[in-house]
């Protein structure tokens, strides 16, 4: 009492009292008398309490030390993308229903955020062309794990094969969601020339036994698309596939269910929302109808209510922790429901024709980014041979990727990602290589730079863009 | 309070405007090998600004949310979530920041996660903070995978298999047990707290670590716990603290003064971060000098005023997700902190337990309260003699929600009947409480009739779970292929045109 404390707390002359003589005391610290002395705690350290005026000038002050891409022309891509997040979007996502609502477990409550859920779901069946869908994990690395655990439940083995080209963030996290199985992760070769599996290895690999599923990803960790992709589930025969797939990249690419993907997952977070230092992400994840019962995450499924008027709930619920406890499929509880109405949203009001239009902006300035990064001495750009959308591999003739693009962006530009993993000693072959990535900010302006920065030519005699309109 | 909630019946977006069934095929992007290109169009309709805009808000109008609505959720600490938090976690010097940029271009970003991983050392009691956990159950996930790695490198991992927890835990931590590969095996509660005799019979060479929650789910502080310590880490095992809880014990104890070696704190819970209609949420680890070896990489090391990510941790368990974590929530965590301080911080606790003490004072002439009356952040009400009336703890949750009142954690935890769990943080003030209170007599005053037809002023009525679960219809795909069964070619059985009712 006495010392100021946020207005959100209510703590004017008057509010507490009757309370407190409701309950017959004096202090309020009486409440605590069933915590043992020898427990109690001192002064934390937290400093006084700030206005709400200074802790914006306070967190202003520190972001003010950020350079992002509004500052510096970036390259940046991976799972994470630097996309444009229409207005639209975000004013729906600021509708205070949504955002400071609850998990849906009351539905008669919920039915807004349940049928966004219902349309989101509905959404990443039509672009994988699988059957069903959850309503989201935490980001496209954990649903890549949660792909794995539901593999080990369709088929016995020990053994899952993933692409060696996979970023490496995601084979820790992999490794993470597979340790309490005692499996091996194998790691598939790729081709040196274009950086793609080498399916006779996998060939070889199935035929020795014990595999229990492989996961391969749509664009690769290179950037690249594998026209190996349809011939995995005839080699693979009953042992599950998994396709990690980019949720733009399917608007132009065909559903992996057409070619036998029994799970799809994808980093849904380029579709409506920020990349915000990386989190909060969207976790997208779609399966076969025969295996929904094995899978983890919630799913919203449409019902009648008492009058008979459509309704939606969460449905399936004994897989889940809250009901099956040690028996669920998994342990998540909360997952990414407002980034999966973002994604919904975007979708829809970019139109899947707007999703066509983007993916081939994007893509004819990769190539327009490509020619001019070719031509610098100090990049071997692209990297590998293989076909690519918007992303490519890139490799330094000298030096660690990582020092390269710490230079890079001395010279203020922010040109790709380190696809090398970080931790001592385990870069391997990849040391030299990163990702650069066109995105919806990458003008022709913004290559020349690049361009220039790395010794390289500016583009300015290729073709000019084809112009296909729909920019932001 | 009467309390009417918008009822639209809101098309789907796909009844909006149907679209083809086959849609042209995209524009082949050159070099897409033909092969992997679509050979359809995404069947999505194409829909104006205006149209998506209207659907999706007249969706939210029918959605409680905590800015409309009162939750009274027991171990979810649905507190009021600031408003500048969102302004400020919008900035684009926070929103555009990219994961991979190099560290001397977001030393902004890194101070803001080094700033709140130092603010929750100091509360938490622990000397190391991972931010990286997407969320609880995935920080539970971690921990235990750290504790993994510390058996393994002690060469006691085949032997210790075993989880412990109390029977009052909540359902992620036996469902993370399990995940990371250990059995979990229940401890019954004595009087709602864990029984030290009991644990002190479980404990073994085979324990691998005790999970508990404290203030536990029952909303009682753990009495014991210091002989609970001491039994645990007598048998080897480790102590892990599930971090639901600590909105009641914030500036009073802290789980390493209790201690545990290892906790999961929730930032949607107790640091007021949104919870996104289920998530986004934040899950915080943080460790004692036992387990902070293990913590996932990279950490983020302060030098000057410069900050870098370290990633030369041999011991570390690696990455339990991509990024740090959910930076946009951890912004918004160190907003509330920075707005509190010390004495915010402390006051926290004391108002959230006043709340629930007098609530369940309240209340507990109404409904039995089981166990001791002195509760912490949240309360635990029987609704038994319900039954005598035909009624059951459902009907009296769906009945709040006709007040406006999102209906409390019902049927949870398992050792009380027809269980009600009350929480209403610091941020409701006395009126609100006694609103809730006088709405809880009025429902408990109604008719069995009354209580079984509730809810009648929301947008649908009673929903039927079964037909959800026995005809699954998951998204448009099983609508067009088995929407039938349910009747369901439209929002409403005669098909009516959409629009408000």
């Amino acid at each position: 009492m006495g010392a100021r404390v946020p207005r959100w707390i209510p703590s004017e002359p008057g509010e507490e009292e009757p309370l407190l003589a409701a309950l017959g005391l004096n202090d309020v610290e009486e409440l605590f008398r069933d915590v043992p002395e020898q427990v109690r705690m001192g002064r934390m350290g937290l400093g006084a309490p700030l206005e709400e005026i200074d802790v914006v000038r306070r967190i202003d002050r520190i972001l003010s030390r950020n350079r992002t891409h509004s500052r510096y022309p970036a390259f940046l891509g991976g799972r994470v993308g630097l996309r444009y997040v229409p207005a639209a979007v975000d004013a729906l996502l600021l509708r205070s229903e949504f955002y400071t609502s609850y998990t849906p477990y009351q539905p008669e409550a919920s039915q807004g955020m349940l049928q966004s859920l219902f349309e989101f779901q509905s959404l990443w069946v039509e672009l994988t062309g699988l059957d069903a869908a959850n309503a989201s994990l935490y980001d496209g690395a954990t649903a890549a794990g949660e792909a794995l655990l539901l593999c080990r439940r369709l088929k016995e083995g020990h053994r899952f094969l993933i692409p060696a080209s996979l970023p490496w963030e995601e084979k820790s996290v992999l490794a993470n969601y597979a340790a309490g199985l005692g499996i091996r992760i194998e790691e598939i070769p790729y081709d040196p020339a274009s950086g793609l599996l080498d399916l006779a290895w996998i060939r070889e690999a199935v035929g020795r036994g014990e595999v229990f599923g492989l996961l391969a990803d749509l664009p690769n960790g290179f950037g690249g698309l594998d026209e190996g992709l349809p011939e995995l589930k005839g080699i693979l025969g009953g042992v599950p596939l998994v396709v990690a797939a980019d949720p733009l990249a399917l608007a132009v690419l065909e559903p992996p269910g057409a070619y036998g993907a029994d799970i799809v997952v994808g980093e849904g977070q380029g579709f409506g929302t920020p990349p915000s230092f990386g989190g909060p992400l969207l976790g997208l994840f779609a399966c076969r109808a025969e295996h929904l019962r094995l899978t983890p995450g919630r799913i919203v499924g449409a019902t009648r209510d008492a009058a008979g008027r459509r309704a939606f709930t969460l449905t399936l619920q004994t897989r889940e922790q809250h009901i099956r406890r040690s028996r669920a499929t998994s342990n998540i509880c909360t997952n990414q429901s407002l980034l999966a109405l973002a994604f919904v949203a975007y979708a829809s009001l970019v139109g899947p024709r707007g999703l066509e239009r983007l993916a081939h902006r994007l893509s004819d300035r990769a190539r327009l980014l490509a020619q001019a990064l070719g031509r610098s001495p100090a990049l071997r750009a692209p990297a590998f041979s293989a076909p690519f959308l918007w992303e490519f591999a890139v490799s330094v003739r000298a030096g660690s990727a990582r020092e390269f693009l710490d230079r890079l962006a001395a010279a203020r530009v922010l040109g790709g990602t380190p696809i090398g993993d970080p931790r001592p000693g385990r870069a391997g072959a990849e040391e030299a290589l990163f990702l650069t990535a066109a995105t919806e900010f990458t003008d022709r302006r913004a290559i020349r730079r690049y361009a220039r920065a790395v010794g390289g030519e500016p583009p300015g005699d290729v073709a000019p863009e084809a112009s296909r309109g729909g920019g932001p | 309070m009467s309390y009417h909630q918008a009822r639209y019946d809101e098309p789907l977006l796909w009844e909006i405007e149907p679209p083809p069934e086959a849609p042209a095929a995209p524009e082949p992007i050159p070099g897409v090998p033909e092969r992997l290109r679509r050979r359809h169009g995404v069947r999505w309709p194409e829909l104006s600004e205006l149209e998506v805009i209207r659907h999706f808000t007249r969706l939210s109008q029918m959605n409680f949310g905590i800015d409309t609505n009162a939750y009274p959720l027991g171990s979810c600490t649905m507190k009021y979530n600031p408003k500048v938090s969102e302004l400020l976690a919008r900035r684009p010097g926070a929103a555009e920041a990219h994961p991979g940029q190099p560290e001397a271009t977001v030393q902004g970003s890194l101070e803001i996660l080094w700033r709140l991983e130092q603010a929750l050392g100091k509360i938490t009691g622990f000397e190391e903070v991972s931010l990286q956990p997407a969320a609880g159950a995935h920080g539970e996930f971690a921990a235990l995978l750290m504790i993994r790695a510390y058996l393994a490198e002690r060469g006691e991992l085949e032997r210790r298999t075993e989880v412990l927890l109390p029977d009052t835990a909540h359902g992620t931590n036996p469902a993370s047990a399990a995940m990371a590969g250990f059995t979990a095996r229940e401890i019954r509660s004595k009087d709602g707290c864990v029984d030290p005799a009991a644990l002190a019979a479980a404990v073994s060479d085979r324990t691998a670590a005790f999970m508990l929650t404290n203030p536990n789910t029952a909303g009682l502080f753990e009495p014991e716990i210091v002989e609970i310590a001491r039994t645990v880490h007598g048998a080897g095992g480790l102590l892990y603290y599930d971090g639901a809880n600590l909105n009641a014990i914030l500036g009073v104890t802290s789980p390493g003064r209790m201690g545990f070696d290892v906790a999961h704190l929730n930032l949607h819970k107790t640091f007021a971060t949104p919870h996104g209609g289920g998530g986004p949420g934040a899950g915080v680890l943080a460790a004692g000098p036992t387990l902070a070896p293990f913590l996932p990489v990279p950490r983020i090391v302060r030098r000057g005023r410069n900050f870098r990510l370290d990633y030369d941790r041999p011991r570390s368990i690696g990455k339990i997700k991509s990024g740090l974590g959910n930076f946009g929530l951890d912004l918004r965590a160190l907003v509330f902190l920075l707005s509190h301080g010390e004495s915010g911080i402390r006051r926290i606790s004391r108002r959230a337990v006043l709340n629930s003490n007098y609530l369940g004072q309240r209340l507990g002439t109404r409904l039995p309260r089981p166990f001791r009356p002195l509760v912490k952040h949240e309360f635990l009400l029987s609704g038994a003699p319900l039954k005598a009336r035909g009624l059951r703890t459902l009907d009296l949750a769906k009945r709040l929600l006709d007040e406006g009142i999102h209906a409390p954690t019902v049927y949870f935890p398992s050792l009380v009947e027809e269980a009600l769990m009350i929480e209403m943080p610091e941020t409701e003030s006395r009126r609100e409480l006694d609103l809730l209170v006088a709405a809880f007599e009025r429902a408990l005053g109604d008719t069995p009739e009354a209580l079984r037809a509730a809810p009648q002023s929301l947008a649908v009525g009673r929903i039927d779970e079964v037909a959800a679960a026995r005809h699954l219809l998951l998204s448009w795909k099983d609508l067009r292929e088995r929407g039938a069964v349910l009747g369901m070619a439209g929002p409403t059985p005669e098909g009516a045109t959409p629009g408000k009712t």
